[in-house]
């Protein structure tokens, strides 16, 4: 009662403030404010986020320096600024990190892979800077924080085993004069490890590239005012694992088994502060599989719980799969655009959300990409949908890699897994739309958010992300080492892309895409060829079979057409 | 007291102008100059684009009718607030939670959580539980929500409750929030070693300069709570260091400081933290320590201004009885204090307004009551030396030899230097009763 009393009070004396300090205001400004506050109860911080545990992208490819590996790349901490003072970003060291593989597609993890950091802090109580001169190397006296990880992995539920600990994280870039050659550093803090591991975690310029004006779809806007990476010139912290294929695949065969899915979770300790104040067991904080989950599927009141949840339980989570599967994104388009929206439930978003892109679950795609009910070994029985990131790791390189992946007819990006270039708000603004189901992109949504490649050009062997922005936000990465300084929309085809690449067969190098595939011959003007294609690696001699039938007139009309890349053409196997 | 009829006439010229501020910026950057205390932690503290209200302001630019945002730019002003004590930030998060209803009245638990942090920041504790209360029910796991309830549940003296809420939140996404929390809840109940071992968590976990000298300041607290002035003093410093600006550690070395009769040292800090954040509370603790180093006429004028400072927040639609008593008391009204104290009792059970209840009816002369309160300030057995000297002093006064004795004694020995007036007193009034054992 006494709440609602003393609300109306303070409105009703508002006027009256407002008065008298409007009379005063040209008298008074620089004043600093002074506050009319109560002495403070014990107030601890609230904050909205917490981006050391908050995963916000999480990328699984293949890249063609290294065949028959595959490579995870998981990020935290966005919009770190390179630039106005000397900012340091640790890991959480009271975090456990995971990438997590289910290859049986049982919605539970068969290998895990687990980071713990630590903080050396060498400053004692003289100084308060990072580092006090320049810093040549990782082991440099004057670099005064330092991280360092521990790796380990699990397989089939075995307990975990330490793979390597001690390793170095590349530092926070703070600046030219502190940092004179970052990319030595950078390249100290890739480590090998026994097995053909590759591994590195550290800072790098955010790979995510979009304009956050899409998200304005989300609240009824339009796409009117788009084509600004707003990402552009953040650095993000970032872990990059490249392992063998045998070690993800199913039975240690990626021939029979080549479909994996990943996602990353983070843990923190779980406290008790009753029965004792006692301590045990871990707390899921953050889940990440597919790009933009949690703004465009899972928005308000779910994400806590998706965040919270384990991918077993995702379908048996009916609010979850009615998101996926009457998604709200449509509907917003259909109001602004007039592009209808598909007819629900949607089980082509279902199938590339939460079963991967399969004929084998009765999904409308009529094409085999990337569900591991396409394993040969998997049953079909202990098959549980889940929301994962999902990759064929058979599927044939793409010489030009597509950024609209899938949907621009280039299978080996996404939602074929991820690649660093691909275009993930498109390709899901037009999956949303319905592009997977027709094979038709819709032509008013054909820019997207208008922004269409990372501001800086990866690298083309590990660890691909591009070294961390040296220069303040929206300059020009004069400062950066090599190979973050070509910038611009270099895009797609450049020399320094990762292009990715594929096949068991170490040596086998994917053949130049034909520009004019038989497949297309006649249909190029159509544009309307209902998607029919199959991936798989399905046979008894394990070789990879491919058939592609995808065209799509708006994406010739515009661009170079979809690589096609014929595979061992007997042996294709529609499943 | 010419000099003290300018100050005051500064502060509410200087109110009126923070209200303007205040009322011109809530929509960010273009459309006001933005108060000077932001502009000097923006030279100390994160990048302009690693500070949450400008990263909030910038995607709201972009993406306007983001509702959530909308609600989290409120709660990036209310920690703002927070950090530099400076509540000239609370409209601006206001305007911003209206904004994100506006938005979406509805299923809007993001703007639920901001507006009850909000009421929490203004001391409406029941309203901050209602809304915290509203957010669970639209979000079960949104840890937020817990935070705020078990804030509100804590300030409302409705300790299980609170503790249950804690738990929620760390179930729910254990980190600083978590753990700063559950460090509180630990150390009302006595357990300081626990409280202290999240609070080193929480350090852990702190990554922004303000979270770290909020960690440091709670750890440092803890030491002093326990008597380890050394150890408070350590935590300050490293506090200090992540934060100069950082009103509270300021306040706690001045602590330490008066505590190890480095007066001018303390009185110099105090004059710091009253300049950056002349909350009552502050300028009531300035007056005292100003009065023990025989400084009476500027602890006369400092207490006129908490005064002042009080009567601004009550203007201003604050209610905060505890303040008030506290007031009364070091004015020498104690009829004053306990209806003020009683007033808060009714709205809210905290051990600190029992405790601050309880010396009030002492000094009005009503012991017999006053002996209740005091007790039940402890009940839960939080270990505060000022709770176990104010539950001594009126068992002496009731004639309660052997149980004054313990009590004192067991203020002196949580911390020998609690108060530079109260321990003094303890101990005279223990040489009174026959010396220390």
């Amino acid at each position: 009662m006494s709440t609602t009393a003393s609300r109306g009070r303070r409105r009703r004396r508002a006027p009256a403030a407002i008065a008298v300090a409007a009379a005063l205001a040209g008298a008074l400004y620089g004043f600093a404010p002074i506050d009319a506050g109560a002495s403070s109860h014990r107030e601890a911080p609230l904050t909205a986020a917490d981006p050391a545990v908050d995963n916000t992208d999480l990328y699984a490819f293949v890249s063609k320096d290294r065949p028959g590996y595959v490579n995870f790349v998981a990020n935290w901490i966005p919009f770190e600024e390179p630039n106005g003072g000397p900012n340091f970003y640790p890991f959480a060291t009271d975090a456990s990190y995971y990438i997590n593989v289910d290859n049986n597609g049982d919605a539970r993890p068969d290998a895990r892979f687990r980071w713990t950091f630590r903080t050396q802090d060498r400053r004692g109580t003289g100084t308060f800077l990072y580092n006090n001169g320049p810093v040549t190397s990782l082991d440099d006296e004057n670099l005064l924080v330092r991280q360092i990880y521990t790796l380990e992995s699990s397989f089939n539920g075995a307990p975990f085993k330490t793979r390597i600990s001690g390793a170095p994280v590349a530092p926070s870039r703070t600046g030219r004069a502190s940092m004179p050659d970052y990319g030595k550093l950078r390249d100290q803090a890739v480590v090998q490890l026994p097995g053909g591991w590759k591994i590195f975690a550290g800072q790098a310029d955010d790979p995510f590239f979009l304009d956050l004006r899409v998200f304005d779809l989300l609240y009824g806007g339009d796409l009117s005012e788009t084509g600004q990476d707003t990402l552009a010139g953040y650095n993000v912290n970032t872990i990059v694992l490249q392992v063998p294929f045998k070690d993800v695949a199913l039975g240690g065969d990626a021939a029979r088994n080549p479909v994996i899915g990943v996602w990353t979770t983070t843990d923190r300790p779980r406290v008790r502060i009753t029965g004792g104040g006692s301590y045990g067991g871990q707390v899921q904080v953050s889940r990440l599989g597919n790009p933009l989950v949690n703004e465009v599927v899972v928005p308000n009141g779910l994400k806590d719980a998706f965040n919270a949840s384990s991918p077993d339980r995702d379908a048996k989570n009916p609010t979850l799969v009615k998101r996926v599967t009457e998604p709200e994104v449509p509907k917003l388009i259909q109001a602004i655009y007039g592009i209808p929206a598909p007819a629900t439930p949607r089980n082509d978003l279902a199938e590339i959300f939460l079963t991967g892109i399969t004929t084998k679950a009765g999904g409308p795609i009529k094409a085999d990409v990337n569900s591991q009910l396409n394993n040969a070994d998997v049953s079909a029985a202990g098959f549980v949908p889940s929301e994962q990131l999902r990759l064929n790791l058979g599927v044939p390189i793409a010489g030009q890699p597509n950024r609209l992946g899938v949907l621009g007819g280039d299978l080996q990006g996404f939602p074929n897994g991820r690649r660093l270039t691909d275009d993930v708000v498109d390709i899901e603004l037009q999956a949303l739309v319905g592009a997977a189901q027709t094979g038709k992109l819709i032509d008013a949504l054909a820019a997207g958010d208008k922004v269409d490649a990372n501001d800086q050009a990866f690298g083309a062997a590990f660890p691909y992300v591009a070294p961390p922005n040296g220069a303040g936000v929206n300059t020009a990465g004069s400062g950066s080492a090599a190979g973050s300084g070509a910038g611009g929309m270099g895009g797609f085809g450049g020399a320094t892309q990762p292009a990715p690449s594929t096949s068991d067969k170490p040596s086998a190098e994917a053949p130049a895409p034909s520009l004019t595939p038989a497949g297309y011959a006649g249909n190029t003007d159509s544009g309307q060829v209902p998607m029919a294609v199959a991936v798989s690696a399905v046979g008894a001699a394990g070789v990879l079979a491919l058939a592609l039938l995808f065209l799509i007139g708006w994406w010739r009309r515009r661009s170079r057409p979809a690589p096609i890349t014929p595979g061992s053409t007997d042996e294709t196997l529609q499943l | 007291m010419r000099r003290h009829r300018v100050v005051r006439a500064t502060i509410v010229i200087v109110v009126a102008a923070a209200a303007i501020l205040s009322i011109g910026a809530a929509f960010g950057r273009q459309s006001g100059p933005p108060p000077r205390q932001v502009a000097v932690r923006a030279a100390s503290g994160p990048a302009a684009s690693a500070d949450p209200i400008v990263r909030a302001q910038e995607r709201l630019r972009l993406v306007p009718r983001d509702w959530r945002t909308w609600a989290g730019l409120a709660v990036a002003y209310l920690e703002r607030g927070r950090t530099t004590a400076d509540p000239s930030y609370y409209p601006k998060a206001d305007e911003a939670v209206r904004r994100s209803l506006a938005l979406r009245p509805d299923d809007n638990a993001d703007a639920s959580v901001a507006r009850g942090a909000l009421a929490n920041a203004r001391h409406d504790f029941a309203a901050a539980r209602r809304d915290a209360l509203a957010a669970t029910r639209l979000n079960a796991y949104g840890a937020n929500a817990y935070a705020v309830l078990a804030d509100a549940e804590t300030q409302l003296g409705r300790p299980a409750d609170a503790t249950a809420a804690v738990q929620r939140l760390l179930d729910l996404r254990p980190g600083l929030s978590a753990y700063a929390r559950g460090s509180y809840d630990l150390e009302q109940r006595g357990a300081l070693a626990a409280a202290t071992d999240l609070m080193r968590r929480a350090l852990d976990a702190a990554m922004s300069p303000s979270d770290i000298a909020f960690c440091r300041g709670q750890l440092g607290d803890l030491a002093w709570l326990a008597g380890d002035l050394s150890g408070a003093a350590e935590q300050y410093a490293a506090g200090l260091g992540a934060d100069p600006h950082a009103v509270s550690l300021l306040r706690g070395r001045a602590r330490v400081a008066a505590a190890s009769g480095r007066l001018d040292a303390a009185i110099a800090d105090y004059a710091d933290v009253t300049r950056r954040s002349p909350t009552v509370g502050y300028l009531l603790e300035y007056a005292r320590l100003l009065r023990t180093a025989g400084r009476t006429r500027e602890a006369a004028e400092q207490l006129a201004l908490a005064n002042d400072a009080q009567r601004l927040f009550v203007a201003n639609g604050g209610v905060d009885g505890l303040t008030a008593a506290e007031l009364a008391i070091e004015a020498g009204r104690p009829s004053d204090a306990v209806a003020a104290a009683r007033a808060e009792w009714a709205r809210r059970r905290h051990a600190d307004v029992a405790d601050i209840l309880g010396w009030a009816l002492h000094l009005a002369a009503r012991d017999g009551e006053a002996l209740r309160y005091a007790r039940l300030a402890g009940a839960r057995g939080a270990l505060s030396a000022t709770y176990a000297y104010h539950v001594g002093m009126i068992e002496l006064s009731l004639g309660q030899r052997r149980a004054a004795r313990a009590d004192l004694e067991r203020a002196l020995r949580r911390n020998p230097a609690f108060s530079p007036i109260d321990a003094p007193a303890a101990r005279r009034a223990l040489a009174g009763l026959g010396g220390a054992r």
